[in-house]
């Protein structure tokens, strides 16, 4: 599956930025070149060879402050992620063998979590429940756990509903058996789909609450802050949420992108789809006529 | 249920009797269809005359290649295939000269087709009968009005009960039988001279069939329509048309008058579709066209 | 019904006509239905669920009022006047029934009426929310069908593109872009606050404009590539080719039939994105200075104003939940069948 995903070149490109971003996370506080905390006395300075992406309103280095916050924005949307898998894969796949009690209950609840405009919807529950990032987090997951047990219901369904699970138990093998060589391979892939778009959605989200504020304490950086930050300066530094927001915006794609590559290349049609893409160029030159006579 | 009188249905009144001298209004000479995208030929050359009222039946397996050459006199080929030689003429017009807009003005007016999965070739947001009054208001210029009321004739012409009913229902609410006749009745709503019927009865119940097929002996009767009929299945050929050819891999095997063909096979193949029938009581129909 | 009056025009037609207004409105009623039984119970978790926070939060009126100094009988005092010392159920029923009849009490930091709070910025906050999703259907629809229509060209692949990039911009830093450029930069449009339509709408619209576009380019995205895809898919059914040959024009096809048939999956994803769009106002409103009902939860979940928080989440809800409905209807007009589930 890895090795099929970094076949296409939307999976390598989406695999190399999210791996950059990750060691970002990881040891970018470390390759901070100065503290992040630390004021100097040139606000809002230019790029300089000091301070390569400038200084803030307090004169503190925003690359530092960058590299200091990536841990905070990545481990945030990981945390969204994680807790929405958790939330809503389980009953998901639960909700198909538990009765139909439970899955009155489930889906009932998955409908009003969609109904509920989940960034207002985070930002009261955060701020009444307590200013800490993780709850703040786990909040946010439950929130979009839906499309976890949307999928995961839907996958488990179509598998065992289907006739080849049914001959697979009549012909007599174990579940486990069933479970490892069947169900896996239908419920993960959509799982994995779901994932990769949690990650680009979560990210959005720590960005838009650390934005206003919500789940940090102000000196401590971060993506979302740095750009409230300067948007009070913009006048002075307008070119200065670029590279906050560039790389909001470039996780949030590989995010997708990933999601894409590991659609196309899981499932029945995963190898024939990769072959049509191979395929596809020598082809474009032909018109498409459309199928039914030319609404050209 | 009322029978309607002949001149509720559109297009030309009755010719006094088909005669197979007529000019024929569909004449397909050794069409052959290529794959482009593979650079392979599938159909290999078929050639028929179709005058009015007359009907011409294509028996085959699936791949055969009979679908094809519908598609290809209705010019609706899939992406990617062309006719690569012969000529296709509708009503005295090589389909290769026309525009497509000339296509569209002689789709429906002169040429018609209905398919197999009838529920399929109707739109599912759209009551049935606002899909037939379509096509009377854009082919031949009614108003609402008179288009709608048109539309109520057309489908208890084709032997719908409540008419006025299904006219306002989608293609959820009706059953396959059904919708084949709404389907028939769009299709000879703009009054066509031929219409091809691809497989049109193969999903259908027998008995539903039977009377799906009675209906298009009647039309053809009665205004003159000139058949294509198109199945895999030889007793609905038998039952309808008077020539017949019998395809596989692309290749026209066998054709000739229907009698001639099931009464005296020349190819195996041809033996081995009318062997398999036999217990379907196929030679009844025989019995029946040659005692008229 | 039967036919047997088929002779009698006029009375036939006239029964016929009533025979179909009720199975128009059976219709109607049917798809109300069915959606109120999703509804009612999405309201009713939805504000238990927001009417729970408080006891979550463990916040009381008392500590605001008093401080963190407050005697427990003073703590005690106080909220017995909020009637906090109730049973929970009896609190959740009262309120519930207080929100039904438009009363969402009174705020604990200054006593005000929340309903006139928030409907002040109601406002504000419905003016940006429509005319960002009058702008997104708008540019998504012309997006979307354009790339169907040219499908395979370069055309569909810039849109494509465009789509891909608007689609990961998230709303704050589209506004702070649009900001930059088009107040700061180039000063176009004011960067920030509100004119009520009443005192022109010319200025109004000058107000509303930047973040109405900064919510909306989500939208864009999302309808666009919606409405690409389901158009494309429908170009290939079956009844496209039927219509073909029954000697129908390509446009006729695409819009009476396509476009009807494409359009259907595009609203049920508007549905699922118009919480996200309420949503979003929080940040937007943050950025442009408007003093809409976002920023009013916002400020009054950041001072604990347990009542006003709930009080707006209610009215989201509602708004949400209004909305599917309308979406619901004009889905169950547009694509009948799709309502069946068929």
């Amino acid at each position: 599956m890895v090795r099929r995903i970094l076949g296409l070149t939307t999976g390598r490109i989406a695999v190399a930025i999210l791996t950059v971003i990750a060691l970002l996370a990881v040891l970018g506080p470390l390759f901070a070149p100065q503290d992040p905390l630390a004021t100097s006395d040139h606000p809002l300075a230019g790029t300089s060879g000091s301070h390569w992406l400038g200084t803030d309103y307090l004169g503190r280095d925003v690359l530092s402050r960058l590299l200091d916050g990536s841990r905070v924005s990545v481990l945030g949307s990981l945390e969204v992620a994680v807790t929405a898998l958790v939330v809503g894969a389980v009953p998901g796949i639960l909700s198909v063998y538990l009765g139909r009690a439970f899955e009155w209950v489930t889906l009932r609840l998955v409908d009003t979590l969609v109904a509920l405009p989940f960034l207002l919807f985070a930002v009261a529950v955060i701020a009444l429940l307590g200013n800490g990032l993780t709850q703040a987090m786990l909040v946010t997951g439950v929130l979009v756990s839906p499309l976890f047990y949307r999928v995961s219901r839907a996958a488990t369904l179509s598998v065992a509903r289907s006739q080849y699970v049914e001959a697979a138990i009549i012909s007599g093998a174990s579940i486990g058996w069933i479970v490892r060589r069947h169900v896996w391979a239908k419920v993960l892939p959509p799982i994995a789909v779901a994932f990769a778009q949690t990650v680009g959605v979560g990210f959005v989200i720590v960005s838009s609450l650390t934005f206003l504020g919500i789940g940090v304490q102000p000196p401590e950086p971060t993506w979302g802050g740095l750009l409230a930050s300067d948007l009070g300066y913009l006048g002075q530094k307008p070119w200065a949420p670029v590279a906050p927001a560039l790389l909001i915006m470039a996780t949030v794609w590989a995010g997708n992108l990933l999601a894409d590559a590991i659609r196309d290349v899981s499932g029945e049609a995963g190898r024939a789809l990769i072959d049509a893409r191979r395929a596809r160029p020598d082809r474009l030159d032909k018109t498409d006529p459309a199928p039914a006579g030319g609404t050209r | 249920m009322t029978r309607p009188s002949a001149d509720l249905l559109p297009g030309r009144t009755a010719p006094a009797g088909p005669s197979a001298s007529a000019s024929p209004v569909l004449s397909v000479r050794d069409v052959r269809i290529t794959d482009r995208a593979s650079g392979r030929e599938i159909v290999h050359g078929v050639s028929f005359d179709l005058p009015p009222g007359r009907t011409v039946g294509i028996v085959g397996e699936s791949g055969s290649g009979k679908t094809l050459t519908c598609r290809a006199t209705l010019g609706i080929l899939p992406p990617h295939f062309e006719v690569s030689d012969g000529t296709i003429e509708i009503d005295g017009t090589d389909i290769s000269t026309l525009t497509p807009a000339r296509w569209t003005e002689l789709r429906g007016a002169t040429i018609s087709a209905v398919f197999q999965d009838p529920a399929s070739y109707l739109n599912p947001s759209v009551r049935v009968g606002a899909q037939i009054a379509e096509v009377l208001r854009v082919k031949r210029g009614l108003k609402r009005r008179e288009a709608r009321e048109r539309a109520v004739e057309l489908l208890r012409a084709v032997h719908l009960r409540d008419p006025e009913l299904v006219y306002a229902q989608y293609t959820y609410e009706l059953s396959g039988g059904m919708l084949q006749r709404v389907l028939i009745a769009a299709a000879i709503a703009a009054g066509p001279r031929i219409l091809i019927a691809d497989e049109a009865t193969t999903a259908l119940d027998v008995t539903v069939q039977a009377e799906i097929l009675d209906l298009l002996a009647d039309l053809r009767e009665r205004t003159g329509l000139a058949l294509v009929v198109v199945s895999h299945d030889l007793a609905v050929v038998a039952q309808l048309c008077d020539e017949v050819l019998v395809m596989r891999g692309g290749e026209v095997l066998e054709q000739g008058p229907t009698r001639t063909v099931l009464g005296a096979p020349r190819h195996d193949y041809t033996k081995l579709l009318i062997a398999e029938h036999e217990q379907y009581g196929l030679e009844k129909f025989l019995d029946l066209k040659e005692t008229p | 019904m039967t036919t047997t009056e088929a002779q009698v025009p006029p009375a036939h037609r006239r029964g016929v006509a009533a025979a179909r207004a009720r199975h128009t409105v059976l219709r109607v009623l049917a798809t109300l239905a069915r959606s109120a039984a999703i509804f009612v119970p999405v309201f009713l978790v939805a504000t238990f669920v927001t009417f729970a926070l408080r006891a979550l939060s463990g916040l009381s009126p008392a500590r605001i009022q008093l401080g963190e100094q407050a005697t427990p009988e003073a703590i005690a005092r106080v909220e017995a006047q909020w009637g906090l010392d109730r049973p929970f159920l009896v609190q959740y029923w009262d309120w519930f029934t207080d929100v039904l009849h438009g009363e969402l009490g009174t705020s604990w930091t200054n006593g005000a009426d929340i309903s006139t709070l928030i409907a002040t910025g109601l406002g504000v906050s419905l003016s940006v929310a429509v005319f960002a999703l009058v702008i997104g259907v708008t540019a998504g629809f012309v997006l979307g069908t354009l790339a169907a229509l040219r499908r395979t060209t370069w055309i569909d692949r810039a849109v494509t593109g465009f789509v891909t990039v608007i689609s990961v911009m998230p709303a704050f830093v589209v506004g702070i872009v649009l900001v930059t450029v088009f107040a700061v930069g180039l000063g176009l449009f004011p960067s920030g606050g509100y004119v009520p339509a009443a005192q022109g709408v010319g200025p109004w619209l000058a107000h509303i404009t930047l973040p109405a576009l900064a919510l909306s380019l989500d939208v864009v995205a999302d309808v666009a590539r919606q409405l690409r895809t389901s158009l494309i898919a429908a170009h290939r059914e079956n009844y496209v080719t039927g219509a073909v040959v029954r000697g129908l024009g390509p446009r006729r096809i695409f819009f009476g039939h396509v476009l009807r048939n494409g359009l259907g999956p595009t609203l049920a994803t508007l549905g699922l994105k118009f919480p996200a769009l309420v949503g979003a106002s929080v940040v937007t409103e943050w950025i442009f200075g408007l003093q809409g009902f976002g920023r009013f939860a916002n400020d009054s979940a950041q001072t604990g104003d347990v009542p006003a928080v709930q009080g707006v989440l209610v009215v989201s809800i509602a708004l949400v939940v209004s909305f599917n409905l309308i979406v619901n209807l004009v889905l169950a007009r547009v694509t009948p069948a799709a309502q069946r589930g068929v």
